[in-house]
């Protein structure tokens, strides 16, 4: 089985592994020990402390915050309980009307505001785009992930979380 | 261990007790323990490798018989040899969808007594493209031939073409004015249509006299006929070298460690939990000519995901909440809903160990019945499943790599795939004859970006990982069109750290014809129908259509005067508007009207691929050369991206990094103080939500959902906190 450096990780996540090695990476057999690799990447890029128990997006984690479980930008800025939708506690952008749509869309035919719009989820506190729906208007907002956190760390990991 | 030799009992009886052994031990026809595998791991990799060098090779062979382009040029094919109860064993790379829906196609004809009558004999050739009982629309077109060893069926080898012309109600392939079965085109029910290796001539008579190209759809039938045989002959050989009873065993444990590789790949690469997300669909035919007023001409459709990762590594998708069937040509068939999972499944999961139908057996997928999945009714047109199919199923790849994402394998993180609107002609061709084709170059839109690099520009779509347009002149053969461009389209990826694969657009001149329908489908511009990933934008809408009838072009040419080759970069006015004087046209797909003639020039774009990432991240320097190479415009970079570009002594762009820098700032600053609270924006909404004060075929898309799922009800219910079926007027 194919094992990397840690640094080989780092790069790969940062998108700077040069080409030749990506595509070997994407070809060989996978690495079973990518997890806790990519997790002390990704911890050595935050300035907090906190644990992080996974990653949920480019810049959002799922980490151990004292007692509590909480979705945190990579800013250090929180969005509460990894279980409840962070995007209700995030900042938005509704882009409904041609003017805004526009400001992304410079050269092409665009969607009707009146059947579509763009929302943009940002931290509001490092103003970090963390995610963008396209939905109809009045669609609820979408809750893109709640992940199997203790049934990860127990039954795949083999690691139980600490509190089970 | 369950061991069966080559089995005495009929072959219905045989499928049910394979299904029934399924059930009892979780594992394919019972089969606990892979045997032959612990036994010699070596020569269980080696004959499945045989296997699959039998498809391949087949597969390639075929392709030389075939008179079509789609089929010569870009591929459309795939071949796979399957257990006598229909279970895919090995497959040709292709078009991948198809190896599950074969795997119905033969199942159904085994239920339904195929055995007493029509019979199923050695030499025997039956054929489908009915998606009601296994594939996707009409112009996929399988057939399948039995194996037979030692008097005993052992095996089925099957072949599908997507076919470029299906004789429908309009020219091409996917029928995009179908609204129900009748007008889709040919239909060939589970046909027996050869005996002792050689199609019937009544049965090509059929052909030849219902479609608009038959030499397309007949000489395609010799292609699969002869792939088939190929296998089929080849298997018997295996079988001769290994023995009958070591054969019967060692292609069921082939799934069984298809499926269990599955499950494993499952746990290795995701995360278990609930994943969610959407996209729709807008569909435009209001006073478009020939559409019956069966239905309401212009809607919107919504479809939702719900994809579960158990523990045990089993994937679940849940399509609850989504829209009714209708009268349209987008409708789906569980078969190709699960072609459209087996498809990405083999490109985002299968990408080691064995691939067949084990893969497919450690999925489940929940579709609605009566919605546009499921249609409760046969009558149903899916000639055009693949506009709904492919929005779908690229969601399904955006909630894969959500996980992957979690997992650490961010190289296989992937945007995903996007609608690829294709154009259908017919009429008289340059060659003064009848004709008809789906022109094939849709199978290279954009790819949705990847989480660590951008998509892939003009070389990806869902349903043939082997993405191809085929050459121009090719094309030019087959159509009274010849190309005046075929150009990259500038910022048709999505916007983001790695931005999406970018479309192209055609631009063509009509040629020596006075009758050319040209008509489009799987296309409109009302709403994104696909997706940008952690902070990524959607690539842009469907682009619509510029046509320009009577133009001036050959005068120009003659003079030596410059000619319109693309549209440009003005979305309110057009390169054919600057350039060329005739009647000019623009319109929102579909695209449906009155035959063009000699002198007209007719243009279309294909889609480009979701964004990955926050555009304020992206590399200043990789920009700088997507502006020099076409891919993305200056303005673009500055306003969007907020990447600053100054030009070298040569005139080339070079990125300012410090003006960038300071650019970017002042962008992050007016993002912080334009943002507001989500709960703000979900209070200001919710008068809005209560009075349903949306337009109208929105309203009609929420009252539909709410009258087919309570599950969307209520999550529509909590979330804004109103009665929804009040607001919707849903009893």
């Amino acid at each position: 089985m194919s094992s990397y450096s840690k640094e080989v990780i780092a790069d790969l996540v940062a998108g700077t592994l040069p080409w030749p090695q990506t595509r070997r990476v994407m070809s060989a057999y996978k690495d079973d020990d990518r997890f806790f690799k990519y997790v002390a990447v990704l911890q050595d890029r935050v300035e907090w402390k906190d644990p992080i128990l996974l990653p949920v997006s480019d810049h959002l984690f799922i980490c151990q915050s004292g007692d509590e479980r909480v979705t945190k930008c990579e800013c250090g800025h929180s969005f509460g309980d990894y279980r409840k939708n962070w995007k209700l506690k995030a900042h938005i952008i509704v882009r409904d009307t041609e003017e805004s749509l526009r400001e992304i869309y410079p050269n092409s035919d665009l969607p009707d505001p009146e059947w579509m719009e763009i929302r943009e989820f940002i931290c509001p506190e490092c103003g970090t785009l963390h995610e963008v729906e396209a939905a109809a208007p009045g669609y609820p907002i979408v809750h893109d992930f709640e992940p199997d956190l203790e049934g990860f760390y127990r039954d795949w990991l083999k690691k139980p979380l600490g509190g089970e | 261990m369950l061991d069966k030799p080559a089995s005495t009992l009929r072959i219905r009886e045989r499928l049910l007790e394979s299904e029934r052994l399924m059930e009892e031990t979780g594992c394919y026809d019972g089969i606990t323990e892979l045997e032959l595998r612990n036994q010699d791991p070596l020569k269980f990799e080696t004959l499945h490798t045989k296997l699959r060098a039998y498809c391949v090779s087949a597969r390639e062979m075929a392709r030389r018989i075939s008179a079509s382009p789609g089929v010569r040029e870009v591929g459309e094919m795939v071949v796979a040899i399957y257990t006598p109860e229909g279970d895919a064993i090995a497959l040709s790379n292709g078009i991948m969808v198809h190896v599950h829906t074969m795997s119905r196609f033969i199942k159904w004809m085994i239920r339904n007594g195929y055995e007493d009558n029509p019979c199923i004999r050695d030499g025997d050739i039956f054929a489908n493209n009915d998606a009601f009982i296994g594939t996707v629309q009409v112009p996929d077109v399988m057939d399948v031939v039995p194996i037979f060893h030692s008097g005993k069926l052992v095996g089925w080898a099957g072949a599908v073409c997507h076919e470029l012309e299906a004789g429908g109600i309009t020219p091409g392939g996917d029928v995009a004015l179908a609204q129900e079965r009748f007008t889709e085109g040919l239909f060939v029910c589970a046909e027996k249509v050869g005996e002792n290796d050689e199609l019937r001539r009544d049965y090509v008579i059929r052909c030849e006299r219902n479609l608009r190209m038959p030499i397309y759809w007949v000489l395609d039938e010799k292609a699969k006929v002869a792939s088939c045989i190929d296998m089929r002959e080849s298997v018997k050989a295996l079988i001769d070298e290994v023995g009958l009873d070591y054969w019967m065993k060692i292609s069921k444990e082939f799934i069984e460690e298809g499926r269990r590789a599955q499950l494993a790949r499952s746990r290795q690469l995701t995360v278990p939990g609930i994943y969610r997300g959407h996209t729709f669909y807008g569909h435009v035919t209001a006073g478009k000519p020939g559409y019956q007023p069966l239905g309401d001409p212009d809607w919107l459709y919504n479809m939702p995901i719900e994809m579960e990762i158990t523990t045990d590594g089993k994937i679940i998708m849940d399509f609850e909440g989504t829209q009714p069937w209708g009268f349209h040509s987008m409708n789906c068939t569980p078969a190709g809903m699960d072609g459209g999972m087996f498809v990405t499944l083999t490109q985002h999961m299968n990408f080691e160990g064995l691939v067949n139908d084990g893969a497919w057996m450690a999925t489940e997928l929940k579709l609605p019945k009566g919605t546009w999945t499921n249609p409760d009714s046969e009558m149903a047109a899916t000639a055009t499943s693949w506009a709904l199919l492919l929005p779908a199923y690229g969601v399904f790849q955006r909630l894969l790599s959500r996980s992957f994402i979690a997992r650490g394998f961010v190289e296989e993180a992937f945007v995903g795939q996007v609608n690829s609107p294709m154009i259908e002609m017919g009429g008289t061709s340059q060659y003064g004859t009848l004709f008809g084709m789906a022109h094939f170059e849709c199978a290279a839109a954009g790819s949705g970006a990847l989480a660590i690099k951008d998509g892939l520009d003009t070389a990806y779509v869902g349903w043939n990982p082997e993405s191809d347009m085929g050459n121009i002149e090719i094309w030019e053969q087959n159509m009274p069109m010849l190309y005046i461009g075929r150009s990259i389209v500038p910022n048709s990826g999505g916007a983001g750290k790695y931005r999406g694969g970018c479309s192209f657009l055609s631009t063509w001149l009509v040629s020596k014809t006075d009758h050319l329908r040209l008509v489009t489908s799987e296309h409109s511009s009302r709403v994104f129908d696909n997706g940008g990933m952690c902070g990524g934008y959607p690539a842009p809408t469907c682009q619509k259509h510029r046509a320009v009838r009577n133009s001036n072009i050959f005068e120009l040419a003659g003079k030596g005067a410059p000619l319109a080759h693309h549209t440009g970069t003005n979305p309110h006015r057009s390169e054919l508007e600057l350039r060329l004087e005739g009647e000019h046209v623009t319109v929102e797909g579909p695209y449906i009207t009155a035959p063009h003639k000699t002198g007209d020039v007719f243009t279309h774009s294909y889609n480009g691929g979701g964004g990955y990432g926050d555009v304020l991240e992206r590399d200043p320097v990789k920009t700088a050369w997507d502006v020099e190479n076409g891919f993305l415009t200056k303005e673009a970079a500055e306003g969007v991206f907020g990447i600053v570009l100054d030009e070298d002594a040569d005139g080339f762009p070079v990125a300012n990094l410090d003006a960038t820098k300071r650019h970017r700032a002042g962008m992050r600053a007016e993002r912080l103080a334009k943002a507001r609270p989500v709960s703000d924006w979900i209070a200001s909404q919710r008068s809005r939500v209560e009075a349903a004060a949306f337009a109208p075929e929105v309203k009609k898309m929420y009252a539909s959902a709410i009258k087919l799922s309570p599950r969307f009800t209520k999550d529509f219910s909590d979330f804004w906190q109103v009665d929804a079926k009040a607001a919707f007027g849903v009893e």
